[in-house]
């Protein structure tokens, strides 16, 4: 009836985001590598030597941006450009929007490569960068909605597929997570002060942080599962109607889950068991999407055996399923007790993204890049070799850092029977999984040599074929109107209707976000005021400011958990008073070193001095980075005032006119420092000027405000 | 299949008590020992049951293929033409186990007949089946939802279940009572009132093992005195002998950043390490810090232990 018309899909933008994916990914792995190596060998970290560029805590943010924003944010565009295009039969609304959605990304990422080693962060994990460069994304984003949804509109296809409902709500998602989580005062050109305090802004960045997991490193995938793995099985999709459900209770449900990252936090129960309820709520809708995915292989298993696409997928889809059960395992506040703050976390990320995303993407990239060429892939046997390689880079990767997770968890809860701790000195607890550490290392190395084989065969593939950059395709127009099949099922007419499925996510997606976060910012009561608790001296701020620019918080925790083995090791539980005016929240996700809520007057100057010097002189075995150049570096109080004039504005009641006594007041308490570490025998003139004053002052600082004077 | 579907209700049970361990757990004291076997329980509880579900599946494969294989070989015998098994089922009302497997395990339609569930359009050449929701999907997602009431119930709507912070109450309590039955199982304790130097050369060396690892950091690897003051001269900062040593290490001096040890080290400990540093008194090291505190002279009294006197003995 209707006109055929003839159109060509735009392959080369494609091509580019495939490419940068592959690049971006190297280099993500190269430095979680490098990491994994630090851990063993801490005079890798180099910081001995002055250079504090490729320390741990300044490279860990690295690693996590690269390979969730630069390897997956790559895959996911690459993904979506290649199966939008088709399952909409038209071509992207603007080439023109697509390249500049392509360089101005790359952008972004090679900001974060350039920011995140000079240690301009925020701290606040998946959203460090800097808040020009938020900026910078919003811009992005906006721009590949405005490309997404112009295609959606000129589309000839009038029903929207279900890759498609995942990638709307990708979209609307990330874009509200991102604008809440970078609510930020700006004090300088790169630093800034997040808008929320202590337990709200840890509640705010863990509805973020869960949600980059749900809606950057899940939704889209599934998405693109859901076009690619049939196309390579060349099998109907199992279950439209499980489509559906699992898709509106996922996007639902996972929004609420965050404050599972918070469990015996000072975070009010009430939220706490919220974030726990919907983990559990959650199992089925996420067990959608695998089912969905592996039982579309009926009939197409014989297959399996031998197409390495498919095996790619195979795994990456058991992964997936295996994380989303073991993520709400780890809910369960028991649980939780053991598993958080050691590697047991970090054994469970990796299982999703070196598999789920990790092998997703292989399997898509195999798929794509003989296809775009026009030629058979270079070598099966090559693309199994690194299948196998990459499992066995998993598996020794997963196993070592569960072992390692449980290990370290015993020994820190364990008692003697005369009531004291067994593994009373932590570095005890350290020393002990270092061995796993080295085993993780070697699969992490194995996972990467698996990625450079892929990398060679895919370029082999590409210079015997020849690209297609623009693929002709035909489809009849879109009839401007598609009136109801009598007896269609209900959920046809949102599928006809873009903008409703963009509203309709909208607000399923804000309900968790609205109920959790509300209430604790407007709540008074539900952060009980401590009257002792007063603000950071400006010594102390600037302090806090070296301790966020070196990434600390990547290895110690600032939070004691309700736990007499937490309260006998480190002192006082902590209570949601006590940091009213810690912009960011410190809290941490992840115990490589002790925690320091506590730290304020346990040490000595000196031995803090000595120890940031070289930790294995006050704490043999250490494994922390070496900071001299604390002791070199001069201290540079000229912020101050912006500083002071920005928490102000955010509430923290700093008197008027303050500002203007800031940098006298950080050198007289400076100069204090220095006499006190003088009297202790540290002879060093002029280092009253030096970071190592203020960072002393933080820690020295850190949670005395409700400790009982004796 | 019936087999399955059992065992899968067994599994989700014993899930859903590994989740209420929360309460029983946490009650339990914070004990390592007892918080992961529990756990571990669960976990190779339902490690076991999956496995079983596996290889029942796998049996009544077996014997579905193996009956299949005498069917037809009986039938090549007797030259009879067996019905298809397609037609066969599609005529046959469904057996009660069949049915109940359908309802609550799996209803999948065979491959065989998926066209008869097909949808009519296609995206790009992709397809959908429009098979039912899996049942056991469906029933493992509303005895979440279900669950997730009851615990919000328990623990909030109810006000039965604990707080964290009651939890750690109880926790701690527990603990103390515990720490007391077992302190008295074992006779005096040593205190800063009662102790006396150790002179075992097997109680000094774990003594200088706990003094390398934890004091050298502050009073040097000889006790010359680096941050904390030197432990080989007669002047002390907070008395010395034994018994204000040994408490000095207990207690600690907080505000002159002496740590207190009695949540790392046993009494006992406190006791060898105290009576190792007794050892080093005039050793003189070299790089000594100077002296700090005054002399200590042993008080002579009728309880006095003869600790000023094996100090000089031993070195």
């Amino acid at each position: 009836m209707s006109r055929i018309e003839q159109f060509q899909y735009d392959n080369r933008i494609v091509r580019a985001f495939g490419m940068a994916a592959f690049i971006w990914g190297l280099v993500g792995m190269l430095v979680g590598l490098i990491l994994a190596f630090e851990l063993i060998y801490p005079s890798l970290n180099l910081s001995q030597l002055g250079i504090p560029y490729l320390s741990f805590g300044r490279l860990r943010p690295l690693h996590t941006n690269a390979v969730i924003f630069a390897f997956v944010g790559n895959g996911i565009f690459m993904g979506v450009y290649y199966s939008l295009q088709r399952l909409l039969k038209a071509r992207m609304l603007s080439d023109t929007l697509s390249w500049i959605h392509f360089w101005s990304w790359q952008v972004v990422i090679l900001c974060a490569a350039l920011t995140l080693p000079l240690g301009i962060t925020t701290s606040s994990e998946y959203a460090e960068l800097a808040w020009p460069i938020d900026l910078l994304i919003t811009v992005v984003w906006v721009i590949f909605g405005i490309n997404m949804f112009g295609t959606i509109i000129k589309r000839r296809e009038s029903h929207l597929y279900v890759a498609i409902w995942f990638y709307i709500a990708t979209w609307i998602t990330v874009a509200v997570l991102h604008i809440v989580r970078s609510a930020e005062l700006p004090y300088s050109l790169l630093g800034s002060y997040p808008v929320f305090a202590g337990v709200q802004d840890a509640l705010v960045q863990w509805w973020y942080g869960h949600n980059a997991v749900a809606f950057f490193l899940t939704t889209p995938y599934l998405g693109i599962m859901y076009y690619f793995l049939p196309k390579a099985a060349n099998r109907p999709v199992y279950s439209y109607k499980l489509s559906i459900i699992h898709f509106w209770a996922l996007i639902f449900i996972y929004i609420w889950a965050g404050p599972h990252h918070l469990l015996y936090s000072s975070l009010p129960d009430w939220v706490q068991s919220l974030g726990t309820v919907f983990s559990i709520m959650l199992i089925a809708p996420s067990w959608g999407g695998m089912l969905n995915g592996l039982l579309t292989l009926r009939g197409a298993w014989d297959r399996v055996r031998q197409d390495p696409v498919l095996k790619f997928m195979v795994v990456a889809v058991t992964a997936y399923g295996m994380a989303t059960f073991e993520g709400p395992m780890l809910s369960i506040k028991s649980v939780n007790a053991i598993s958080h703050f050691t590697d047991w976390t970090i054994a469970h990320v990796h299982v999703g993204a070196l598999g789920w995303n990790g092998f997703l993407t292989f399997g898509v990239l195999y798929w794509l890049w003989p296809r775009m060429y026009r030629t058979q892939l270079y070598s099966v046997k090559l693309a199994n070799m690194h299948f196998w390689i990459g499992t066995l880079g998993i598996l020794f990767y997963a196993i070592p850092m569960y072992w390692a997770g449980w290990t370290q968890s015993l020994m820190w809860k364990e008692f003697t029977p005369e009531g004291t701790l067994a593994w009373g000195n932590f570095l005890d607890t350290v020393t002990q999984i270092i061995p796993m550490y080295a085993m993780r290392a070697f699969g992490g190395t194995l996972f990467f040599v698996g990625t450079c084989i892929g990398v060679y065969n895919l370029s082999k593939t590409a210079s015997n074929g020849s690209f297609l950059g623009n693929e002709s395709a035909e489809a009849p127009a879109r009839e401007p109107k598609i009136a109801a099949v009598a007896g269609e099922y209900w959920h046809k007419w949102i599928e006809r209707r873009p903008i409703q499925m963009l509203l309709w996510s909208a607000i399923l997606i804000s309900i968790g976000g609205i109920v959790q976060i509300v209430p604790m910012v407007f709540i008074e009561s539900q952060v009980p005021a401590i009257s002792t608790v007063k603000p950071y001296t400006p010594l102390e701020l600037a302090g806090r400011d070296i301790y966020i620019r070196e990434g600390c918080v990547g290895c110690h925790s600032q939070l004691v958990r309700p736990f007499r083995d937490e309260t006998v090791r480190y002192g006082e539980y902590s209570k949601s008073g006590e940091y009213i005016f810690d912009r960011p929240f410190l809290w941490g996700s992840k115990r490589t070193g002790p925690d320091l809520q506590r730290e304020g007057g346990k040490n000595l100057d000196r031995w803090h001095y000595d120890h940031m010097i070289d930790p294995r002189v006050t704490s043999p075995g250490s494994i922390m980075p070496q900071y001299p150049f604390l002791a070199d570096n001069e201290l540079d109080l000229s912020m101050l005032p912006a500083k002071i004039n920005a928490l102000r504005q955010l509430g923290t009641p700093y008197p008027k006119g303050y500002e203007d006594r800031a940098i006298a007041d950080a050198q007289e308490q400076a100069q204090q420092i220095a006499s006190r570490l003088k009297e202790q025998g540290i002879q060093d003139e002029g280092i009253a000027n030096t970071e190592m004053m203020a960072i002393i002052a933080y820690l020295q600082r850190l949670g005395t405000d409700i400790k009982v004077k004796e | 299949m019936k087999f399955a579907k059992y065992f899968f209700i067994f599994l989700l049970l014993s899930l859903s008590s590994a989740v209420w361990g929360q309460s029983v757990e946490a009650q339990a004291g914070q004990g390592a020992d007892e918080l992961l076997p529990n756990i571990m329980l669960y976990v190779l509880g339902i490690a076991a049951a999956v496995l079983f579900i596996v290889a029942m599946i796998f049996v009544v494969k077996v014997n579905q293929f193996l009956y299949k294989r005498v069917l037809d070989l009986e039938a090549g015998k007797s030259g009879v033409q067996l019905p298809q098994e397609a037609e066969a089922r599609q005529v046959e009302a469904d057996s009660f186990l069949t049915s109940l497997r359908k309802k609550y395990w799996e209803d999948a339609v065979p491959i065989e007949r998926e066209h008869e569930i097909l949808s009519h359009h296609d995206f790009d050449g992709i397809r959908e089946l429009d098979n039912s929701l899996p049942p056991w999907w469906l029933n493992l997602f509303i005895l979440t939802v279900i669950w997730a009431g009851l615990y919000m119930y328990y623990y909030h709507w109810g006000g039965n279940g604990p707080s964290s912070a009651q939890e750690y109450e109880i926790a701690v309590e527990r603990a103390e009572k515990e720490q007391a039955i077992a302190l008295a199982g074992m006779g005096q304790q040593v205190d800063e009132s009662n102790v006396e130097v150790l002179t075992e050369s097997a109680d000094l060396s774990e003594g200088e093992l706990i003094f390398k690892n934890l004091c050298a950091a502050c009073h040097g690897q000889s006790g010359e005195g680096t941050v904390g003051p030197n432990m080989t001269d007669e002047y002390w900062l907070h008395g010395g002998g034994i018994k204000n040593i040994f408490k000095t290490v207990k207690y600690g001096v907080p505000e002159k950043g002496m740590i207190s040890w009695q949540s790392q080290l046993t009494p006992k400990d406190i006791q060898k390490v105290s009576s190792y540093i007794l050892t080093l008194q005039g050793t003189n090291p070299p790089n000594g810090k100077d002296p700090q505190g005054e002399i200590w002279v042993e008080p002579v009294a009728a309880d006095s232990t003869a600790a000023p006197e094996a100090a000089p003995e031993i070195q």
